[in-house]
């Protein structure tokens, strides 16, 4: 059964078309993701998923129903998660999530159990008494959600919960998304990390321009691109490197440097190893490894959209 | 419930805003003291009177007038005047000139050659007074002289009759303010007016904070966000605002009348109009602007409207101005209650205050519908 359903959704400002005519559907007991570079149109789409805009054509349903007609059936069943942390740091821990959590109509008992049960979820259940002013940003960010899911929503939205932490709060995070899909949870996730997108989620769709350019499982947006591969190639230094000279090779599609790592998209059919090679080494790049590597979600990403993800 | 919860909120939060709070409370506290320690000379309406010394020299022949001289110096004597008979191979007028005396009269059968000392003017017209209300009496008895002796009799016996000469009448008010008074009601008014501030930064703030969102998305309507936040903001001001009543009216003794319900009013309607204020302008000014606006408005309105220094009626475009400015509607309103018992005569400024409220609100609430965020 689909717990939200869009179809034909658009969201103009002004002149400028943020989503356009867009069309989707999540499962419910699903981990959405939503990839997108910056602007492509996530956030307000989002946004009016969790009825924070008005879209300006299209229909938003949630569990069945209209979410313009039915407001606050459509508030009360969503929890938002969003990317700036939305928290008042002058508020205990305990008195942020109960604050946000009366908003939904829990009262006296119900509401003390759920908060201290919302935070003991995200594993601040031994600070809540302390200022979230104190805290670290991985902390924070785990309070974030926190305030998010103690009135147990049936759709959790998630836009980049991990942005700025350390490895340890990230873990802990993916860890709580993962559980609270298996409390029966559906969730909408956004992330700039393809990794964490790869891991948790069972679906994911790109957007693009305020459009679904691909949309399916992993597995599924692999095969999309069995026409290219990936070139890495390990180098000593890259002061000499022109990725230019690279660019101009007869098949090459995209080249970035990452650290001491030259990654290029190719086409899958022309054999280019050698003339890259021997660029390389004409440019003065001593060479250290060379490996091809299996399409992950990040080629997928760069070829449908020609750019990469946290352009 | 939600507008409970949210106002609540409000106020807890701004309880543990320790600088806003402090500056709320402190900053007029301190301010009534030093001013109204410094400035207390300027809100007295005591003028001291010296010693009153009248010289003179009778030269007149009529026993009638010397006896009722003597009735007159015996009186004014009794009323703290001290008189010194001319010694002889003195000059009077150089006496005068000279300072050592408050006036001298020269008493003959033609009448009384008066000179005051420049000098000691208040002391010199009282004398003045008292010697033309003596003439005066003389004329009349010796008017009366001519046509009933016996009533001439009974003025002259009365010349002695203490009190005939001098009365008290106090043309002010008997409450008038001290300057800790005045400093109490121009502090308090100002603080309330200081509201503005919260009122600029009450969804600004959600918004910066990002929480905006959050109400944005939880099933209560902004109706209800409005309203709590506004009641909230509102509550928090007043209750520093009272704080201010209660450490101005117990720990400096400040008058605040016998009509506190009216003073409270006041001080009510005056928190909602700055709280309207500061929340209708940050929505026709955006961003840090509507703050700034505020600040200077706030500086500019306590300076016309007294908060400082009292400014008196005028009627030159400065006194235009000056009746502008929301503290002066409200401290003359205060005032009235305060002094002249006259509750009605806050009616003006609770009106003005409530109006000026409203309109902002509308603003506010218009903007607010019109925008889908907070």
């Amino acid at each position: 059964m689909n717990i939200l359903e869009i179809r034909n959704l658009t969201k103009k400002f002004g002149d400028f078309v943020a989503v356009d005519n867009m069309s989707l559907s999540v499962r419910e007991g699903e981990i959405f993701g939503f990839l997108g570079a910056n602007g492509a149109g996530k956030s307000t789409t989002i946004s009016m998923i969790a009825t924070l805009l008005r879209s300006t054509k299209g229909d938003i349903n949630l569990l069945g129903k209209s979410i313009t007609s039915h407001g606050k059936f459509a508030k009360t069943n969503i929890g938002i998660v969003p990317q700036d942390i939305a928290i008042y740091e002058n508020m205990t821990a305990y008195e942020n999530v109960r604050f946000f959590a009366g908003l939904y109509g829990l009262r006296g008992a119900l509401l003390q159990e759920r908060t201290e049960e919302a935070l003991e979820f995200v594993g601040l259940g031994d600070k809540h008494k302390s200022y979230p002013k104190n805290f670290s940003g991985g902390m924070k960010r785990r309070l974030n959600i926190a305030c998010a899911i103690a009135h147990r929503p049936k759709l959790i939205i998630m836009d980049e919960p991990t942005v700025g932490i350390d490895p340890h709060s990230r873990n802990y995070i993916l860890n709580s998304v993962k559980k609270l899909n298996e409390m029966g949870c559906t969730i909408i996730y956004t992330s700039h990390y393809m990794e964490e997108v790869e891991e948790i989620c069972t679906r994911i769709a790109i957007v693009d321009h305020g459009k679904i350019i691909a949309e399916g499982t992993k597995e599924q947006l692999k095969a999309i691109i069995t026409d290219t591969k990936d070139i890495w190639i390990g180098i000593k230094a890259n002061e000499s490197l022109s990725i230019e000279h690279l660019k101009q090779i007869p098949g090459v599609i995209a080249v970035r440097l990452e650290e001491n790592t030259v990654k290029i998209n190719s086409k899958g059919e022309i054999n280019n190893l050698n003339k890259i090679v021997q660029q390389l080494i004409k440019d003065q790049i001593e060479i250290r490894s060379v490996e091809e590597q299996a399409p992950n979600l990040e080629t997928v990403f760069l070829t449908l959209t020609g750019r990469n993800l946290r352009d | 419930m939600n507008i409970l919860n949210i106002a609540i909120k409000e106020i807890k939060a701004a309880l543990r805003e320790k600088g806003t709070f402090v500056f709320m409370l402190a900053f007029p506290v301190i301010l009534m003291l030093i001013l109204g320690t410094a400035l207390t000379n300027v809100f007295s309406s005591n003028t001291p009177v010296g010693n009153i010394e009248l010289l003179y020299k009778n030269e007149a022949a009529s026993p009638q007038l010397t006896q009722y001289w003597q009735g007159f110096a015996k009186a004014i004597e009794q009323e703290g005047v001290k008189i010194t008979p001319l010694a002889a191979g003195t000059d009077g007028k150089l006496e005068i000139s000279e300072d050592r005396y408050s006036a001298y009269a020269e008493l003959s059968n033609e009448g009384i050659t008066y000179y005051g000392s420049s000098k000691q003017t208040i002391e010199s017209n009282i004398l003045q007074g008292m010697l033309t209300t003596f003439a005066d009496r003389y004329n009349m008895a010796a008017a009366a002289l001519k046509s009933d002796p016996s009533k001439a009799e009974a003025i002259i016996r009365n010349a002695s009759a203490p009190g005939e000469y001098i009365r008290e009448t106090a043309l002010n008010p008997d409450k008038q303010p001290g300057s800790i008074d005045y400093y109490a009601m121009a502090m308090t008014t100002m603080i309330a007016l200081y509201s503005a501030l919260s009122g600029t930064f009450l969804f600004r703030g959600e918004r910066i904070r990002n929480t905006a969102l959050r109400l944005m998305a939880a099933p209560v309507s902004k109706g209800e966000i409005f309203a709590g936040k506004v009641i909230g903001c509102t509550l928090i001001n007043l209750l520093c605002v009272l704080a201010v009543v209660l450490i101005s009216k117990f720990a400096f003794q400040a008058d605040w009348g016998n009509h506190f319900g009216m003073v409270f009013l006041i001080l009510v309607t005056e928190v909602i109009l700055a709280v309207s204020l500061g929340l209708g302008l940050s929505y026709i000014l955006k961003g840090d602007t509507s703050r700034s606006v505020v600040m200077i408005f706030l500086q500019i309105a306590s300076f016309v409207g007294g908060a400082y220094f009292p400014i008196m009626g005028t009627d030159s475009f400065l006194g235009f101005v000056t009746n502008l400015s929301p503290l002066r509607w409200a401290n003359k309103a205060l005032a009235q209650i305060i002094y002249n018992d006259n509750v009605a005569g806050a009616l003006p400024a609770i009106g003005l205050n409530v109006g000026i409220a409203a309109a902002f609100l509308l603003i506010a609430i218009i903007s607010m519908r019109r925008q889908e965020a907070l």
